[in-house]
């Protein structure tokens, strides 16, 4: 089944198009988007409350397997991830794969980069394929708010490892001694950054304050997102990108009936006690989801012999961050700043797209990328550019519906985004997309796809 | 005070007796709660055993940017207990408070070194602190690390029968730490402490403490901690004076570090000030006092519990200055403050736990600048960690 | 889904109880399972007077199937009885072998098998159809007077139709094995000599390509799995909705999973699509995707009737349809259309329901001469009752009198409809086309 390979790593491999890498790197064979499946995305405390993560990313898997027929089928490399594990699924992407319809002689890793684990998942085993190591690969991410891991209080957990190493049961009983009542508050993780204590909403809230994005621009955006994910629904775009899951056929967030009227109704979460008025409302900002996803990768040549179309490239991508904990650039304005030197690599202008995918964090992430990029001043200091990346056809983006309106499983995100492009670029039949996912720790990674 | 060493390797020699600490919670130094009438001293009555003095064994060499070694020095042989230094710093401060010394003269305060070498910090002393402040675990001993392992030395100066002020009326209102190159684990630190500049303040007379370490006769780290006691007359010197700390001195502050007053930039804490958008935030709970206190020794009581704070006058237990400095030097981060800075903090209003602290770190030029202030806008500490000349 | 009663009345004391109470006893049936033998015991071939030589070339068939094979009774216990009586010229010449039958009925196998095989009445001489039309009650009724889980059934040849036709031979196998289960007082009515006996009888669909339509559960489930264990590779279809079982099922049999609203404007386009795309080729199409929507008529709306049309048989024709245009299909295409015993004998409260059911006998017949110029055939299958979560959602009375009313006095499985549907997918079905298989257990309403 495998396609012959090159040993050279020089040579393509396939019949495919031969498309040169990015300027100055050596040709390689192309690494396409052959599918997705994901679960529909619940809130937290939802269809998916008792559901975990191993659960979830199976029953993603499950589907994609499903769809594409690859029972028993050894895959070259599943890798994905979650941003709140347990540390019981230390192999959660292995066994995953171990539940799964796929043959058990498929390997599998973990990868966590916060909320761009999804699409790194893409972006590391498309550069697998791409080196002509696999011809085949599964990317995919999951988390679960519902099922978070609850652990003990570390000053219990000292005894109890303590109790462990002890090696007489008086030992032992002297630890024992040690527990007192306080110790058993547990701590669940909660979603602030750990070198500033600002939880993510507070630090965008920050953000949208510098850029002065107003509340009327962030719940048009939030407005937008769930007019075109019902859009997407009803022209059945989804019908092949996801498989129900617990009863749920939609993503549980969903509210094609909002307005303007309605999120203006909403009363301020983040941002209370800047100086500017706070803007953030639970409307404009994604809810603590649970969901999974998985995009199946794979060489011009696997797809071929499987009689399966491509629908995209992953054509190149670019990871960034940004230096928050001292307040220079906003948590979640890593994209802005990888964008430029992923776009230069390409030889392309922020213009050159006919998709533009950027994860709607919260409505404010969005347009402080926009207005960045927009932004003589901010393209000058803080991209380093001779002048400002411009502005983008607002039609162009996020037209199947974003994160504001199917929620953000963290790690789930990057494969939504990266199938349902690919799916947009195989119905248009040609043309870019763009992607940008930003994370926490003040990271983002874009990537460009491109119709197979 | 089963852990005043913490940390800290015995060198050699026998150990300094723990002269007269019974175990027991002694109140700790320097502190604002205690009454100046010292009634809160143990009945027991803590022996003022003073501090072994054994000039011949006063360090001779070394230490080029030290003070000049024809001081008269005492070479305790291992670093002190800080329990035993708290009950000879509590006899110390009901001395003086029975002596109702209200007015000291710039003479009054003596020239004497307190020696301790070879003094080797532990690795999971270190662990514990790095964790505690969120460093990363590195080798490198950070600079407010530095200053936990000097504290018992200078606290022994101050506890010394020759120095004027009561160690229970002092407030930490500055502190000054100039690291010339990183310590590391592993080294060999000589401390060196010694009392100068007793000064004029607005609301009564400051002190620095300096501490001196070095290694293998390589001046390192120097830390600079003022001291303002309230109430105090210098003489000769009629009203005025300066105004660093005033916050903390108005609202008896007590165990904050500070900046030196000599330093001309040093901010004005009453001025008007506008809160500027945060970068960060410290949620610190109830406990943050107790944690500081287990990886400093410093068990002064205003930190550890609402109870015991209320004891000495404060509503709920307040944190460490030099804990929230080290916050904020974390914040900063190992790479963006180098390995050898100027850092600096002046303490105005003590922050009470548990609560939620707004912080901004930012450079400014080749200066990173720090603030910490609470939900109302109100300073509780500004300082800078500036780059060397 | 599971029936108490039958499991109650065949073990133990229960078993007892009932047989001295004399209460119905349905028996648990003989359905095929790999590696059993095809029949139950030694097979007797009877025929008429005229109809020695066509008895003679099936017992040979039989043979070859290393069956022990009897051309007179005795005092063994048959597994099945066949009865040739494609020369019969007159009524009174089916006395000698009927009544031969019924001697050796007390010693039919449980599970056992009566094969009639006739020739088609029409166009004959009037004395002959009355002798062939005549095989159809007979049998019919017979059916009704076989206990412990034998069934009877028929095949009917038409004229020019030799009994070593491919799907002579192949009905009959298929009636004499445990996939015929569940059809019982039914004749097979074979056209042509089309189709070919497969190189492998228990892997017929080898190497061809199939799709289910509502394959995500029940029925529709079965005859993916009962399609992919005969050989073919199988893509699921179901609603969107459906996702997560389908999912399951297209795991099972290996195969595909495609979600996709059959009554789509482009249910078709995209069916095609998928399937040339990953296959190249398409082979069998099962109409299976079927809704309910009951209510009285005089309670009936527009979203209770439509979407039962659009779904049962508008779909269906509107997809054959595609399918014939489109070139995909392969050199023999088989497509399989669900009736319904509802849509032959009517049903109270499913006027909707039973005019699709009675709409997809009509596309079947009107379509065979189409699949027939394209190499193929075109059928159905009447399920009757039927064990599904669908049913398990009658009210126990209503559902224990559906159940039992039948020669079988019990509901079916669905395996049962979707052996039946295998077997018109086979090869060795090609020369059967435009008709309906009743999978009912000789249901006692309806033809």
């Amino acid at each position: 089944m495998a396609a012959p390979r090159s040993t050279t790593g020089s040579t393509p491999t396939g019949g495919a198009p031969d498309s040169p890498g990015p300027a100055g790197t050596p040709a390689t064979r192309r690494a396409v988007v052959v599918g997705g499946n994901r679960i529909p995305f619940a809130r937290a405390g939802g269809a998916y409350t008792r559901a975990t993560n191993l659960d979830m990313l199976t029953a993603a898997l499950d589907g994609l397997v499903a769809r594409f027929g690859l029972a028993d089928e050894r895959i070259g490399e599943v890798a994905a991830g979650a941003v709140l594990k347990h540390s019981r699924d230390f192999n959660l992407t292995r066994e995953a794969v171990l539940g799964s319809a796929l043959s058990p002689e498929t390997p599998a890793y973990d990868l966590q980069q916060a909320c761009a684990t999804g699409l790194e998942t893409v972006v590391g085993l498309s550069n697998k394929i791409r080196l002509g190591q696999i011809d085949s690969a599964v990317a995919g991410g999951v988390d679960s708010a519902s099922d978070a891991p609850i652990v003990v209080s570390d000053p219990l957990r000292a005894v109890i490892l303590d109790i462990n190493r002890a090696r007489t049961t008086g030992q032992k009983l002297k630890h024992i001694t040690r527990i007192r009542p306080g110790h058993f508050t547990p701590s669940a993780p909660d979603t602030a950054e750990p070198r500033t204590g600002l939880s993510m909403g507070e630090h965008q809230a920050l953000t949208t304050a510098a850029f002065a994005i107003t509340r009327e621009a962030q719940d048009e955006l939030a407005l937008a997102s769930h007019h075109n994910l019902a859009a997407a629904y009803e022209a059945g775009f989804f019908d092949d990108l996801m498989t129900p899951y617990r009863g749920l056929t939609r993503d549980a967030n969903l509210r094609a009936d909002t307005s303007m009227e309605k999120l203006a109704s909403l009363k301020p979460v983040f941002g209370k006690r800047l100086g500017a008025p706070a803007t953030m409302t639970a409307g404009n900002s994604t809810p603590l989801t649970d969901g999974a996803s998985t995009v199946l990768l794979a060489s011009d040549d696997w797809a071929e012999q499987r009689g399966l179309r491509p629908l995209a490239t992953v054509v190149d991508a670019e990871a960034g961050a940004v230096d928050f904990v001292h307040g220079r650039d906003g948590l979640l304005m890593a994209g802005v700043h990888a964008m430029p030197r992923l776009l230069a690599r390409n030889g392309l202008t922020l213009q050159d797209f006919d998709f533009y995918e950027i994860h709607e964090a919260f409505a404010g992430t969005v347009l402080c990328n926009l207005a960045a990029w927009e932004s003589e001043e901010y393209c000058r200091e803080r991209l380093g550019l001779d002048r400002a990346l411009g502005s983008i056809d607002r039609a162009k983006l996020n037209v199947h519906g974003s994160s504001l309106a199917a929620g953000h499983p963290f790690a789930a995100t990057g494969g939504r985004i990266v199938a349902s492009l690919a799916k947009a670029l195989a119905a248009k039949g040609s043309g870019r997309g763009l992607i940008s996912v930003c994370a926490a720790g003040g990271q983002g990674v874009v990537a460009i796809l491109e119709a197979a | 005070m089963s852990s005043d060493n913490a940390g800290v390797g015995r060198s050699g020699g026998a150990p300094v007796p723990d002269d007269g600490a019974r175990g027991g919670a002694v109140p700790g130094m320097p502190g604002e709660g205690v009454p100046d009438d010292g009634a809160s001293v143990p009945d027991d009555g803590v022996p003022a055993v003073p501090v072994p003095d054994v000039p011949g064994l006063a360090h001779a060499a070394g230490m080029p940017d030290a003070p000049a070694p024809d001081e008269p020095a005492v070479e305790l042989a291992t670093v002190p207990a800080l329990g035993g230094l708290y009950a000879r710093g509590l006899a110390g401060s009901a001395r003086a408070a029975a002596t109702r010394r209200t007015t000291v003269r710039a003479g009054d305060l003596p020239d004497t070194h307190v020696v301790v070498r070879d003094v080797r910090p532990h690795a999971d002393h270190l662990t514990a602190y790095q964790h505690l402040l969120g460093e990363p675990g590195a080798d490198a001993l950070p600079a407010g690390f530095v200053h936990v392992v000097a504290f018992p030395v200078a606290t022994a100066v101050m506890v010394r029968p020759d120095f004027p002020l009561g160690l229970l009326g002092l407030v930490h209102v500055a502190n000054r730490v100039e690291q010339r190159r990183a310590v590391r684990l592993g080294e060999r630190l000589d401390i060196d402490a010694h009392a100068r500049d007793l000064r004029a303040h607005r609301a009564g007379v400051t002190v620095e403490v300096v501490a001196d370490v070095s290694v293998g006769g390589e001046h390192v780290w120097r830390g600079i901690s003022t001291y303002l006691a309230k109430g105090v007359r210098l003489a000769g010197v009629r009203g005025g004076g300066h105004d660093v700390g005033v916050d903390a001195a108005a609202t008896g502050s007590s165990a904050h570090n500070g900046r030196a007053p000599q330093n001309a930039g040093a901010p004005d804490l009453r001025a008007e000030w506008e809160p500027p958008l945060p970068t960060g935030r410290w949620a610190l709970g109830g406990g943050v006092g107790r944690a500081y206190a287990a990886v400093s020794g410093d068990r002064n009581p205003i930190h550890m519990s609402a109870l015991t704070a209320k004891a000495f006058g404060f509503p709920r237990a307040i944190a460490h200055g030099m804990y929230t400095a080290s916050r904020a030097l974390a914040d900063i981060g190992p790479a963006a403050r180098g390995e050898a800075f100027t850092w600096d903090v002046t303490f105005a209003k003590p922050v009470l736990l548990p609560s939620n602290v707004n912080v901004r770190v930012a450079r400014e030029g080749d200066v990173w600048r720090y603030d910490a202030w609470d939900g109302r806008g109100r300073r509780h500490l500004t300082g800078s960690v500036t780059p060397p000349r | 889904m599971t029936d108490t009663y039958l499991n109650l009345v065949n073990s133990g004391f229960t078993k007892k109880l009932a047989k001295q109470l004399g209460l119905p006893r349905p028996a648990v049936l003989r359905r095929h399972s790999p590696g059993a033998p095809l029949v139950p015991g030694p097979v007797l071939v009877l025929a008429d007077a005229a109809s020695g030589k066509d008895a003679d070339a099936l017992a040979a068939t039989l043979l070859d199937w290393d069956l022990d094979v009897r051309r007179h009774g005795g005092d063994d216990r048959y597994g099945a009885v066949v009865v040739v009586l494609t020369e019969v010229g007159a009524p009174a010449e089916l006395g000698a072998p009927m009544l031969e039958l019924g001697g050796v009925l007390r010693s039919l196998a449980p599970g056992g098998r009566v094969v009639t095989v006739s020739r088609a009445p029409s166009d004959a001489a009037p004395a002959v159809a009355a002798a062939r039309q005549g095989v159809d009650g007979m049998l019919r009724s017979l059916a009704k007077e076989l206990r412990a889980g034998a069934t009877g059934n028929g095949i009917v040849l038409d004229d020019g139709v030799g009994v070593d036709a491919p799907s002579a031979v192949g009905a009959l196998r298929f009636l004499l094995s445990g996939r015929s289960a569940f059809v019982d007082g039914q004749l097979v009515h074979v056209g042509s000599t089309g189709g070919a006996v497969p190189a492998d009888w228990d892997r017929p669909l080898d190497g061809t390509v199939a799709v289910v339509t509502g394959a995500a559960r029940g029925i529709g489930a079965a005859i993916a799995r009962t399609l992919s264990r005969d050989g073919a590779t199988v893509v699921v279809v179901d609603v969107p909705g459906a996702g997560d079982a389908l999912a399951k099922v297209a795991n099972e049999v290996r195969g595909t999973a495609l979600q996709l609203d059959v009554t789509a404007d482009d249910a078709a386009q995209r069916l095609l699509e998928h399937v040339s795309a990953r296959y190249g080729r398409l082979d069998v199409v099962v109409h299976n995707a079927g809704i309910l929507r009951d209510k009285l008529l005089v309670n009936m709306r527009p979203e209770r009737w439509d979407p039962v049309l659009a779904v049962n048989v508008t779909a269906p024709l509107r997809i054959t349809e595609a399918l014939l245009a489109s070139g995909t299909l392969g050199p023999a295409p088989r497509v399989i259309g669900l009736a319904s015993t509802s849509g032959i004998a009517g049903n109270r409260g499913q006027t909707n329901y039973g005019a699709s059911k009675a709409g997809v006998i009509g596309m079947v017949r009107a379509s065979a001469t189409a699949l027939a110029s394209a190499g193929g055939t075109i059928n159905a299958v009447a399920p009757g009752f039927i064990e599904t979560d669908m049913t398990a959602r009658i009210p126990f009375a209503t559902r224990e009198v559906a159940r039992r009313l039948n020669s079988l006095q019990q509901g079916g499985q669905p395996i049962d409809v979707a052996e039946t549907i295998a077997f018109l997918a086979s090869p060795q079905a090609g020369g059967i086309n435009g008709q309906v298989v009743r999978v009912c257990g000789q249901n006692m309403v309806g033809a």
